[in-house]
């Protein structure tokens, strides 16, 4: 089992937390940028004959901003030259604001079979600050559009000024929508981007809060049938985000486009954020990595540590015996008596408990080197 | 035997109040007689540590020789002999003017006289320095050439009407200044036939030549292959290596008296060559030694541990190699509860031991963590003993305690009128006495204060500044000891004492102290997994509480896009985050919180 990830870095304008590689005034690159990326997909499926795939997601940026076309060419692609699985599951980032019936038509065309709307918060006026370019209106036609479809719902937590009750408001209109699984964020200021500014200026809601808020979320959602598999991630009984699963599993995926990341045969690598490099490098047949790496003994076997202790399922001890040939107990056994306490422990499993998921840093990296 | 004038000499050092332009108007004195050009000169020559030039204040002296032709047309010798801007080196300084006959003393012209101005004029006055004062910084919109003078004329009784009127930092006038060198400092006397008198005023350690001492020959003359010995001590010791300084050190055959040099000996460590002390022939001893000796005694003690618990050989050799170098550091080694084994040891004040902190952490790339500075207290027990107490946690139980008896400084603190009101009540609240105010003139208040140094080293300097928005200046005096109602304030963490923590304060300030510890340990010590309660305690009676609330949410970051290596680095660099703390039981407090404890502003 393999994920693939499409990165498509265009959107109308930037979000105010956003520090993703997305680039609102360089939509004129579209073309270039989508032609050089099959071109990375044409070459690259060379070496994943062998591979089976069983997801692939489109992330960005706002996939469904750029023309439709494209994300039915980049999956026309893919059926050509990879080995994607009978029940694949393929998602496509949606922002209600840019989403038409005329565009469905052709995501359908070209198989998507999940949406994952970008909602955020159910209040207009929060959503103006954020400079979302959607409304909570947006959002509802959005979702009645995609009646039938499987579809997830992203909200965010910690928003400036956001209160309890927008929170409850938010979850509300996810679940009434006929979401099946939402992901749930608390909003990180990242450097570089205005909402830093507001954090440094102390304008964001503090680390109590915010936990209030999360606390209340996995409540709120698993009374309600929907339960936490990940840190951020609740679903439905079987809804889970396959794609997001197998990075959480240590599976393999490969991205294509720029700021994506692939781990193929125990190497990482990641291309450039930069779209002008990215396509510079395919024009003259070369890949754009800027970063590669082996992951090899202890380092993988953290690695699997760390990714599968963010969920819920936590470390299976016959997974890892079969994924390295050791056992768990043993490989770590020196480092996990200060930590028992956190965690469960059973014959097959080892997960950390459910009122420390929400601090997992400092359980894991007691088990780093 | 005779005397005889050296009249080509001058032995001069510059004094000045941190800031007035010490440095700036060596700097230019050398450029001046050609000693460096000016292409080739870094600023401020005479601060060879890096930490001298960042702080714009030196530590170690180093004096320079240099040629002069003046408008006489001769030619002279000037030997500057820089000194330490601090009152934590006022016995170096001491020893560096007793090497001179003059003091060129430089005020800045928009400033005025400051304490350390008088502290250094008095200094030089104790030593039958001539004086020759300079106004600098001239230049400056804000200048006031004439009230300067005026009052170094009124407050230190000097005759102003010739001083050269200079900007060292433009260069205006400095051969003003080498002139009146020659014409206003005396020559140096002395009999190069008599018996060697050699006082040392500075000494390092040199990695090939051994020690190298710093001296200023008063009688006779050394040369290679002289003996020599030391009054402090008794071995005797063959000269290598005699010379000047240019400012490098450069070889001569011999230094006659009344000249400034070094002398090498394959001298192993600079305990042998004490500042102060006096050398001469070994064969051939002069029966008295040169006056003014005292060893620097340390008045501040601290802690100091490696962050690492695996590193204590290496800390020690550091502090041992830095030993070679400073006479007046202490070490011994301590063990603490906390922080495992480490050393005690003992400055000459707080930026001295900020200094060799700083030196530990950059020239021998360790990390240390420091314990809160503490005073050396006399404690009287029953049994009719005493010991000295330096670290708090070694204190005797109080039942076994007679009395205790802390140190006491004189405080001279110069000021605008306006802040005399907030410096009383800083004085006022750091237990001072009041001993005397005395009007310099109408912008300037001399107040003299009697403080228990133990509250000096809490934060006086900053609340000082604060409080007179940096104008109030200030310099003290180690008087000797007084009986003080004194107690032990313990810490706990998570229910643990913690002994690098522990203080000794005054009955009276002990409940607001441990109120604000407890404040600002909660403030330092991140969120954990679980609750930490902080208690402040004095004799096991509990007066103040703090809680760290438990770790609740974790900085995550999305694996968007399975960027599982920025992830990695996330935790990577948490985990590196945690390996500067500090583990005391099953609570990680950074190393800074040990320190911090000093930074309360009491109120």
């Amino acid at each position: 089992m393999a994920g693939i990830y499409i990165h498509v870095p265009f959107c109308k304008h930037k979000c105010t937390y956003c520090d993703f590689a997305s680039y609102p005034q360089e939509i004129g690159k579209a073309e270039i940028y989508f032609a050089c990326m099959y071109k990375e997909m044409k070459s690259r499926s060379m070496v994943l004959k062998n591979k089976t795939f069983d997801t692939v997601y489109f992330g960005g940026g706002t996939p469904s901003f750029v023309d439709a076309k494209y994300i039915l060419g980049c999956m026309r692609l893919i059926k050509k030259h990879f080995n994607l699985s009978e029940n694949a599951e393929i998602t496509l980032e949606v922002n209600p604001g840019t989403i038409d019936k005329n565009k469905l038509r052709i995501y359908k065309e070209a198989g998507i079979n999940r949406f994952s709307l970008g909602l955020q918060t159910a209040d207009d006026a929060l959503l103006r600050s954020l400079n979302r370019i959607h409304t909570v209106e947006d959002f509802k036609v959005a979702t009645k559009m995609l009646k039938g479809y499987n579809f997830s719902v992203d909200v965010m937590i910690g928003l400036p000024d956001q209160t309890l009750e927008n929170v409850k408001n938010t979850l509300d209109l996810a679940i009434e929508s006929g979401a099946s699984h939402i992901s749930c964020y608390a909003l990180k200021p990242e450097d570089g981007t205005p909402m830093y500014s507001k954090y440094l200026n102390g304008d964001l809601p503090d680390e109590d809060t915010v936990t209030d808020y999360y606390d209340f979320t996995v409540n709120y959602l698993k009374e309600r049938g929907i339960n936490r598999y990940e840190v951020s991630n609740f679903c439905k009984d079987g809804f889970y985000s396959r794609h997001n699963l197998n990075y959480w599993k240590r599976g393999e995926y490969i991205g294509f486009g720029v700021s994506a990341s692939s781990f193929i045969d125990g190497r990482r690598f990641t291309n450039t954020e930069k779209i002008d490099e990215y396509v510079h490098c395919l024009l003259n047949d070369k890949y754009a990595e800027i970063f590669s790496e082996q992951i090899e003994g202890d380092e993988a076997k953290f690695e699997y540590v760390m990714l599968n202790l963010r969920t819920s399922f936590g470390i299976d001890l016959k997974e890892y015996k079969h994924a390295f040939g050791t056992d768990f107990n043993v490989d770590f056994k020196d480092k996990l008596p200060p930590i028992l306490k956190y965690l469960d422990i059973t014959d097959s499993t080892v997960k950390i408990k459910e009122q420390y998921l929400y601090v997992p840093n400092n359980i894991i990296i007691q088990l780093m080197d | 035997m005779s005397k005889t004038v050296k009249k080509n000499i001058r032995n001069f050092c510059i004094i000045a109040h941190i800031d007035h332009g010490k440095s700036t108007l060596a700097d230019r004195l050398l450029e001046m007689t050609g000693q460096v050009s000016e292409r080739d000169m870094e600023n401020q020559l005479l601060d060879s540590m890096d930490l001298e030039k960042e702080r714009g204040i030196t530590i170690k002296l180093t004096p320079v020789r240099m040629y002069y032709t003046a408008k006489d047309g001769e030619e002279y010798i000037f030997n500057l002999i820089d000194t330490p801007g601090h009152v934590d080196f006022s016995y170096e300084v001491s020893r560096s003017l007793a090497a001179c006959e003059g003091a060129v003393l430089v005020v800045d012209a928009s400033q005025g006289v400051q304490a350390q101005t008088l502290a250094n004029v008095y200094l030089a006055l104790d030593n039958n320095l001539e004086i020759m004062p300079v106004i600098n910084k001239i230049d400056l919109a804000s200048a006031d050439i004439d009230g300067t003078k005026e009052e170094i004329e009124e407050t230190i009784g000097l005759d102003c009407q010739n001083a050269p009127l200079i900007s060292a930092k433009s260069g205006i006038n400095i051969e003003d200044v080498l002139e009146r060198i020659v014409t206003d400092l005396p020559a140096p006397e002395g009999d190069d036939d008599a018996p060697l008198k050699a006082l040392i005023f500075d000494s390092y350690y040199d990695n090939f030549k051994g020690v190298i001492c710093f001296v200023r020959i008063k009688d006779g003359t050394v040369k290679v292959g002289s003996k020599i010995k030391t009054f402090m001590s008794d071995k005797v010791f063959e000269v290598t290596e005699v010379g000047t300084f240019s400012p490098n050190l450069t070889p001569r055959t011999k230094l006659c008296a009344g000249e400034v040099g070094y002398i090498a000996a394959s001298i192993k460590t600079v305990q042998d060559t004490r500042v102060g002390d006096t050398i001469t022939d070994a064969t051939n001893p002069t029966s008295e030694p040169l006056p003014g000796y005292k060893e620097a005694l340390p008045v501040v003690f601290s802690g100091v541990y490696p962050l690492d618990g695996s590193k204590f050989n290496d800390l020690k050799d550091a502090i041992a190699k830095l030993k070679l170098n400073d006479a007046s550091l202490t070490f011994e080694a301590e063990n603490s509860m906390a922080l495992g084994f480490g050393f005690r040891c003992g400055f000459l004040g707080l930026l001295h031991m900020e200094i060799v902190q700083q030196r530990i952490e950059r020239e021998f790339d360790l990390e240390i963590i420091t314990t809160a500075p503490s005073v050396s207290y006399r404690v009287y027990k029953t049994d009719g003993t005493m010991v000295l107490v330096e670290n708090p946690s070694k204190l005797p139980d109080i039942d076994k305690i007679d009395y205790m008896e802390e140190p006491i400084i004189e405080a001279n603190i110069y000021t605008p009128p306006d802040y005399v009101g907030p410096i009383m009540d800083l004085c006022q609240e750091k237990r001072g006495v009041f001993m005397d105010m005395t009007y310099i003139d109408s912008k300037r208040v001399r107040l003299l204060y009697k403080l228990p140094l133990n509250e000096v080293i809490f934060d006086f300097f900053d609340g000082l500044k604060s409080r007179t928005r940096g104008y109030a200046s200030f310099d003290y005096e180690l008087k000797g000891y007084e009986k003080s109602d004194l107690v032990k304030l313990d810490m706990y963490l998570n229910g643990d004492i913690c002994d690098a923590l522990a203080i000794i304060v005054h009955r009276e300030k002990a409940y607001a102290r441990g109120r604000a510890i407890a404040e600002r340990l909660k403030e330092v010590i991140p969120r954990q997994m679980f609750e930490i309660p902080i208690q402040a305690a004095i004799g096991g009676k509990i007066i103040a509480r703090e809680t760290v609330k438990a770790l609740r949410k974790d900085v995550l970051a999305k694996c968007y896009g399975g960027d599982i290596t920025r992830k990695k680095k996330l935790l990577e660099k948490q985990k590196e985050g945690k390996k500067k703390m500090r583990r005391l039981g099953t609570v990680e407090i950074p190393s800074e919180a040990f320190m911090s404890i000093l930074k309360i502003d009491s109120e």
